[in-house]
């Protein structure tokens, strides 16, 4: 049983990032139909954006969020603008092909800019490890799950009662109408860009403040991309549940079966689940009516 | 208030959708706009609208004036702005989202009192949407789909309401309301009002003018009670000959040759 809560809760800590990452994914797909492959590489780029910023001013982790979550919203929107709007119109296919080479892009650009290196994210996290009954886990370990589950509330709230929420609800079902009711549209898909980025970013953190940050942090937007398709491409909250299930099976899995399942069991859960359900878990089906 | 003059409009480059249109609404008046598949009518309002970005469509030549300021250049959430508000063909509901999220959808660029003052007059008018305030839209029937469409547009606070065939595909009773709630937004608000119609004697009969299109050309502009009695109109959109009997649908293609407004 401890051993099984111990797996329980590492599984939540990763799950959570996944989780975070796969919330970014959904948000631009929900709102503009594309599936940003660099997604990924976005957070990697907030977290050593991040990482310089506390390297370089020093700050405590209350001054250092929020002005993370300014300089991601930055980067998000300012992505969207330099490669994206220029797509405006064109298949979805190509402007998919195109997030494929910013994700190569960003990634030689991080190289360039950091070095090839891994370096510590030391923020002042303190209070080492935590016991929780029989639950043992870093700080850095805790702090992911909750802004997992902070991050996942704002967002639930966001689209659920703000104006601007609910007008990219309107704007992911009917794009056209949505402009006939004064939504400028080309704003919903930047602002859909930004939000993805704090999001991602804040998990690119979290990692970094766990392991390192490190070159070679993109490739945990592969491994949250399966979370997002087993929740639904088009429900944000449903692919960050998905990333919590994906995190916790692999470490179940690998825990009790064997080494090396970790990497293939998010898989196989989601083959047979969308066997089961074409559009995820959580996923709209579209309405027959209208 | 609105002028189009002398409007051409391309989808893709290549397919002339509208060649050559000219018409007017002015303040306060009900207007017409007749025709039959494929005539035009949507793609005018959505040059109106300018949101035919979307589908690759292009007004290429011509002008659209609000009270003699240039429109075609504005983005879609400008015109709404200015108080042009466009009920799209089909309803176009936003299907997940419920009821009342519909009709503040409408009030997106209004501030919070207006939107509220907003739902509550459009709960006034169509009571039934408030007992379905609740209730995600795309289950509704289509009466009250409609419903949720023109009080949407209502609460954006048009000076202009623009509406595309919004009779399509509804029982008679539906009907009535929505044809008495457009006249009464004319009479007791000065509400100016461009209605598309396919059902041409339900729109002549509301409506102070009215033009017909026909292959993207205007080819009949008139007072409503003049195109009403035309006898081109009373054969082809009215479905009625002289003595005032129905039409058939074989007899109707026989006179076709005799259309005077082609030749
Ligand atoms: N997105 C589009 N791309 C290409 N051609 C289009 C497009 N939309 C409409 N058309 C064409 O433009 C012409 C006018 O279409 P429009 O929808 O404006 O007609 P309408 O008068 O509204 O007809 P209806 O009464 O059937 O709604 C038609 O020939 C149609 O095939
Ligand atoms: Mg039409």
């Amino acid at each position: 049983m401890e051993l099984f809560l111990n797996f329980l809760a590492s599984g939540l800590v990763i799950g959570s990032i996944y989780g975070l990452i796969a919330i970014g994914f959904a948000v631009i797909f929900k709102t503009t139909g594309v599936l940003n492959f660099a997604q990924g590489e976005v957070m990697m780029l907030v977290a050593y954006v991040s990482w310089s910023l506390a390297t370089e001013l020093d700050l405590p982790l209350v001054l250092l969020i929020p002005l993370v979550v300014v300089a991601a919203a930055a980067i998000g929107a300012l992505l969207e603008r330099i490669f994206i709007r220029p797509m405006l119109g064109e298949p979805v296919f190509a402007i998919i092909m195109v997030t494929i080479g910013l994700a190569v892009t960003l990634r030689s650009v991080i190289v360039l800019i950091w070095g090839a290196d891994a370096a510590a994210f030391d923020v002042p996290l303190k209070g080492g490890l935590i016991e929780i009954g029989p639950v043992v886990l870093f700080t850095e370990q805790l702090f992911a799950i909750v802004l997992f589950l902070v991050v996942a509330l704002a967002i639930f709230l966001f689209f659920r009662f703000t104006r601007i929420g609910t007008a990219m609800r309107a704007t992911a079902q009917d794009e056209t109408t949505a402009l006939l009711m004064g939504v400028d549209v080309k704003r919903i898909s930047m602002l859909a860009w930004a939000i993805a980025a704090v999001v991602s970013g804040l998990a690119g953190i979290a990692f970094a403040m766990m392991i390192s940050r490190a070159p070679d942090m993109w490739f945990l937007g592969l491994r949250a991309f399966p979370a997002t398709i087993l929740g639904g491409l088009d429900a944000p909250l449903g692919s960050g549940l998905g990333g919590l299930l994906i995190g916790v099976i692999g470490d179940l899995s690998e825990g009790y079966i064997g080494q090396g399942l970790k990497e293939i069991s998010g898989f196989v859960v989601i083959i047979v689940i969308l066997m089961v359900r074409p559009y995820g878990l959580f996923g709209q089906r579209e309405l027959e009516r209208v | 208030m609105l002028t189009l003059t002398n409007v051409q409009i391309l989808y893709d480059r290549a397919i002339e959708a509208v060649r050559d249109v000219s018409l007017q609404v002015g303040a306060g008046q009900i207007v017409a706009l007749l025709g039959s598949n494929g005539a035009g009518k949507t793609t005018i309002l959505k040059a109106i609208s300018n949101v035919l970005y979307p589908e690759d469509g292009e007004v290429l030549h011509g002008e659209i004036s609000l009270e003699g300021a240039d429109l075609k250049r504005l983005p879609a959430d400008e015109i709404v702005r200015r108080g042009i508000v466009h009920v799209p063909e089909g309803r176009r509901l936003f299907p997940l989202m419920t009821v009342e999220e519909n009709l503040a959808m409408g009030g997106f660029l209004r501030d919070r009192g207006e939107l509220s003052a907003g739902l509550d007059r459009v709960y006034g008018l169509f009571p039934r949407l408030k007992e379905r305030r609740r209730y995600v839209a795309g289950y509704l029937s289509g009466g009250e789909q409609q419903m949720v469409a023109i009080g949407r547009a209502l609460v954006a606070g048009p000076k202009l309401l623009m509406l595309d065939e919004p009779s399509l595909g509804l029982a008679p009773q539906i009907i009535d309301l929505i044809m008495e709630t457009v006249v009464a937004l004319n009479r007791e608000q000065g509400m100016a009002i461009l209605l598309v119609e396919q059902n041409a004697a339900l729109a002549l009969e509301v409506a102070h003018y009215g033009y017909i299109v026909e292959n993207g050309r205007v080819v009949l502009d008139g007072p409503a009670e003049r195109i009403a009695r035309n006898e081109d109109v009373k054969e082809f959109y009215l479905g009625c000959s002289e003595g005032g009997e129905r039409k058939n649908y074989r007899e109707v293609k026989h006179y076709k040759r005799r259309k005077r407004w082609l030749s």
